[in-house]
C-alpha cells in the first residue's frame, strides 16, 4: 500500500546501498504509513488513562467502521462461498470425465500406458491415507491400500509407503498381505505373472516374498508408516543418545544431522530381520512423491524427518484447497499426481 | 501494481495516479479490516521462493530480483499484522545456500546487513511499533559484520510488542532438529548438582526430597507443608524444619536407616561437604553426587520437551506455511513445526509478485475451514477437534510420574 512516488524513492535507495537517504529522510518518508500512536497504544498497552479520551475522540466513526468491516467480511465470504462452490461443481464435472476417460480396467497394459509418456516416475511413492469414521472403515482403508499397491505396481513405481495416523494397518499386516496378493491377482492373472510384493513396518518383521534374482520380474515393497514414526521416533532416538551420553559413551558433540539422518532412515528403511532370510528388502527412506488424498494439504502427523525434499501433491488442492471433493481414493487422482510430478522442476536447495 | 516490469507505461500511469492510488489503497485497508473480523492464524510462515527465476524471466539481475523480493516481504508483512497475524516466519537464507555464487551470496549478506542496521537506526520507532526480530539458525556461519547486525536488531527489538518476526537466516531443519537433540542430550547429561538450580528437575512434578519431607513430617506428627514442586524451595524449607528441631529429626532419621534405601542421615553426613552451600541439604540425589553422578531419567524426554528445544519455541503452532513459486516441497524449512496440524499452501506465484490478492483466497480459505470445523466438529479438516494436544499430554504425565531420578 505505498504509494508509486514513494516505492521510487526507496528503489534508488537501495540502489544506492543505503547511502542516500539519512535516518530522518527514511522516518518522514514512513511516517504517512504508519498507524496513529494513540490508536496503537491504547489497543497494545490499553491503561484506562489513555483509551477513554480515544472513545470519546470518535466513537461514531470507531462504530461505523467496525460495522464496514463485518459487513465487508461477511460479503467477501458470500461472494467466496458462491467461487468456491461453483469451482466445486465444475472440478466434480472434470473429474467425473477424468473417471470415465481414464479407467484402468484392472489391466496392467493400461496403467503402463498413462504413465509411459512421463519423463519421470517416482521411485518411491507415499501416500496419506485416512481412516473414516464408519464401521466398515477398516476394510476399506485395507482396499484402498491394495488398490494402490496395484496401480503402483503397474505404473512401474518400485517402492510405495502408505502413512496412516492411527496405525491401525500395522496390527493386521498378514491380512492386508492377504488381501494385496487377491488385488494383484485380479490385476494381472496367473500368479506367475504377479508382482513379488514384500509388506513390513518400522519395528516389524517383513512379510512376503524376496524378489527372485532369476526372474526379471516387478517387484513391490510396501512400508506402513504411522504418527509413532514421527516424533516419537526422534524422541526415542534422544532418549537413547542422552542414555549413551550419561554413560559417557558418546558426546554431544558427535550428534550431527548425518548421525541423526542414519539413525531415522535405518529405522523406515529397514525391516527386523526375518528368519526367511529376505536381507535385503529396503526402502529409500525419502520418498519422492506424496500423495495427500483430502481435501487440502495437511501433514497429520508424517514423520517429519524424511520430507525434507519430497514434492507433495493433494488431489483435492486445486482452488487452494478449498473443495470438499477428494477424499476417495481414485485411479485418476493418482494419476494426476504422478503427472504433475513429471511436470515439476527439480531443483537443489531452491 | 502486480510490479511487473512490463507493465505498459499508460497501466502504470493510470495505476500511479493519486484517485486511483487511493482508492486501492482504501479497499486493501477495508479488505484487511474485514478479514480481522474472522478467524485469522496465528503463526504463518513462507517460503519467499522464486525471486531469481522472476529476475531471470525478467531479464533483471538476479540481486534487483532479491530487491524486489524484499518489497514485496514489506508488503505482505503488513497485511499479516494488519490482519492479526502474530508470528510471521520467513526462510531468508537456507545453509545450502551457501553453495550459491560468492557474488549472489555476498549481496544478499550485504542486503541483510544494510536492511537490518537501517532498522536499528529507528531505535524508538521500532520500540513503538516494531515486532520482535528473531533470527533462527546457525548464526555461527555468519561474517562477523553481519553477526553483529543481526545482533544489534534482534537485542534493540527484544522488548518490543506481542508481534514477532522470525527470520531463517543460516537455516535448514534438519539442522535445527539435531540442534534441539544435542541440546537436549547435553541438558539431561549434565549431573544433577546441589548447587545447581532446580530448573531440570522441576519437570518432574514430584520429587523424592518433597516425599520424603512428607513422610517425615507425617512421622514427627508436624502438619505437612503446602505440596511444592520445587525442589530447591523444598529443601530451603527442609533445612530451616531441621534447623529448628534437630534433636527430633535425630529420631526420624533412625526410623528411615532400617527401612529406605536413601536415609536422611546419610544426607546430614553431607554436612561436611566443601561448598557448604547446602550443608543441610535434604536431596537425596545429593547422596551420590560425588562418586558416580546423577542424571535425569531419559525416560522423561518427550514430544514437548523436543519442542521446546526447537527454535521456534514460545511460538504458537505453525498454522499455515505458503511457499510461491510453484515448487511443491519444503525444501527442508520447518519440519518439525509443520508436520501436524498445518495447511501447506504453494502457490504459483513468484515471490516479488506475491500480494495480497494471492495470499487472500488462501486466508479465506482458512477461515471458512475454521468456522465449518468449528460449527461441525465431526467435519473433514478440522484443525481444533482432533488435535493429538491432550493424549500427548497424558502420556507426558504418564511418563513424567514414572520417570525417576535415575543413579548411573
Amino acid at each position: 500500500m505505498v504509494s508509486q512516488r514513494d516505492r521510487e524513492i526507496l528503489r534508488d535507495e537501495i540502489h544506492s546501498r543505503g547511502a542516500k537517504l539519512s535516518a530522518t529522510d527514511r522516518e518522514t518518508l514512513l511516517k504517512p504509513y504508519l498507524p496513529d500512536p494513540s490508536d496503537l497504544s491504547s489497543s497494545k498497552r490499553s491503561p484506562t488513562s489513555q483509551r477513554r479520551p480515544k472513545t470519546r475522540k470518535t466513537p461514531i466513526r470507531t462504530f461505523l467502521k467496525s460495522q464496514l468491516h463485518h459487513l465487508t467480511y461477511a460479503l467477501t465470504h458470500i461472494i467466496f462461498g458462491v467461487i468456491v462452490r461453483l469451482l466445486q461443481a465444475y472440478h466434480a464435472v472434470v473429474e467425473r470425465v477424468f473417471a470415465i476417460v481414464y479407467h484402468h480396467h484392472r489391466t496392467p497394459e493400461l496403467i503402463r500406458k498413462d504413465v509411459r509418456g512421463l519423463k519421470r516416475v517416482p521411485q518411491h511413492l507415499s501416500i496419506i491415507l485416512n481412516l473414516r469414521t464408519e464401521d466398515d472403515a477398516l476394510t476399506v482403508l485395507m482396499d484402498e491400500v491394495a488398490e494402490l499397491a496395484a496401480w503402483s505396481a503397474c505404473a512401474g513405481i518400485p517402492q510405495l509407503s502408505v502413512y496412516e495416523k492411527t496405525g491401525v494397518l500395522k496390527s493386521c499386516i498378514p491380512a492386508l498381505h492377504q488381501i494385496i496378493t487377491t488385488k494383484l491377482a485380479s490385476y494381472y492373472g496367473s500368479p506367475s505373472q504377479q508382482p513379488s510384493l514384500q509388506l513390513f513396518a518400522p519395528h516389524h518383521p517383513v512379510h512376503g516374498t524376496a524378489p527372485d534374482p532369476q526372474f526379471d520380474s516387478p517387484s513391490l515393497t510396501l512400508l506402513l508408516l504411522s504418527s509413532t514414526d514421527g516424533r516419537e521416533t526422534l524422541v526415542d532416538l534422544t532418549k537413547t543418545l542422552t542414555e549413551m551420553s550419561q554413560n559417557g559413551k558418546l558426546s554431544p558433540a558427535d550428534i550431527t544431522p548425518e548421525l541423526v539422518d542414519a539413525e531415522v532412515s535405518e529405522i523406515t528403511s529397514q525391516p527386523l530381520q526375518s528368519d526367511s532370510g529376505s536381507g535385503y528388502c529396503t526402502i529409500g527412506p525419502e520418498p519422492d512423491l506424496l500423495l495427500v488424498f483430502g481435501p487440502f494439504l495437511k501433514l497429520d502427523g508424517y514423520p517429519p524427518w524424511q520430507l525434507r525434499l519430497t514434492e507433495m501433491y493433494c488431489t483435492g488442492d486445486r482452488s487452494h484447497a478449498l473443495t470438499g471433493y477428494g477424499e476417495a481414493v481414485e485411479y485418476q487422482g493418482f494419476m494426476r499426481g504422478l503427472w504433475h510430478y513429471a511436470g515439476a522442476q527439480m531443483r537443489f536447495g531452491r | 501494481m502486480a510490479g511487473s516490469m512490463h507493465l505498459s507505461r499508460l497501466r502504470r500511469w493510470f495505476l500511479a495516479s493519486p484517485p486511483i492510488e487511493f482508492a486501492i489503497t482504501n479497499f486493501k485497508e477495508l479488505l484487511v479490516g474485514a478479514l480481522r473480523q474472522g478467524p485469522i492464524p496465528q503463526h504463518v510462515a513462507f517460503v519467499m521462493d522464486g525471486n531469481r527465476r522472476f529476475a531471470r524471466s525478467h531479464g533483471i539481475e538476479t540481486v534487483e530480483g532479491h530487491n524486489l523480493g524484499f518489497e514485496a516481504l514489506a508488503r505482505i508483512l503488513e497485511v499479516c499484522y494488519k490482519s492479526g497475524v502474530k508470528v510471521v516466519t520467513i526462510y531468508a537464507f537456507s545453509i545450502e545456500n551457501f553453495k550459491r555464487s560468492k557474488f549472489e551470496v555476498d549481496a544478499l549478506m550485504e542486503m541483510a546487513k544494510v536492511k537490518l542496521s537501517q532498522m536499528a537506526q529507528h531505535g524508538d520507532l521500532l520500540d513503538r511499533y516494531g515486532a520482535k526480530v528473531r533470527v533462527l539458525g546457525r548464526l555461527d556461519l555468519l561474517k562477523p559484520d553481519v553477526l553483529a547486525a543481526v545482533n544489534k536488531a534482534v537485542d534493540l527489538t527484544s522488548r518490543n510488542g506481542d508481534r514477532v518476526l522470525n527470520i531463517c537466516f543460516p537455516y535448514t531443519s534438519r539442522d535445527e532438529i539435531t540442534t534441539a537433540i544435542r541440546e537436549t542430550v547435553e541438558e539431561y547429561s549434565a549431573p544433577l548438582h546441589p548447587a545447581r538450580p532446580a530448573g531440570a528437575t522441576a519437570r518432574t512434578p514430584f520429587s523424592e526430597s518433597h516425599i520424603a519431607h512428607n513422610i517425615r513430617a507425617q512421622t514427627l506428627g508436624t502438619k505437612p507443608q503446602e505440596a511444592n514442586s520445587d525442589s530447591e524451595s523444598t529443601s530451603a524449607e527442609l533445612s530451616t524444619q531441621e534447623d529448628e528441631s534437630g534433636a527430633r529429626n535425630d529420631r526420624s532419621h533412625r526410623i528411615y536407616e532400617s527401612g529406605s534405601s536413601f536415609s536422611s542421615s546419610t544426607t546430614l553426613h553431607l554436612g561436611g561437604q566443601p561448598d557448604g552451600q547446602s550443608a543441610k541439604g535434604s536431596s537425596p540425589e545429593n547422596v551420590s553426587d560425588a562418586e558416580n553422578p546423577v542424571f535425569i531419567s531419559p525416560e522423561t524426554i518427550s514430544r514437548q520437551i523436543l519442542s521446546d528445544h526447537m527454535l521456534t519455541k514460545g511460538n504458537p503452532p505453525l498454522d499455515m506455511l505458503v511457499r510461491t513459486s510453484g515448487v511443491e516441497r519444503l525444501s527442508d524449512f520447518m519440519l518439525w513445526q509443520c508436520h501436524e496440524n498445518t495447511e501447506i499452501v504453494f502457490l504459483d506465484v513468484m515471490w516479488p509478485e506475491f500480494d495480497l490478492w494471492h495470499f487472500l483466497p488462501v486466508l479465506l480459505g482458512w477461515q471458512r475451514r475454521i468456522a465449518k470445523s468449528r460449527q461441525n466438529p465431526d467435519a473433514e479438516g478440522n484443525f481444533a477437534g482432533d488435535s493429538p494436544e491432550s493424549s500427548e499430554e497424558d502420556a507426558d504425565m504418564v511418563l513424567r510420574q514414572t520417570g525417576k531420578v535415575k543413579g548411573v
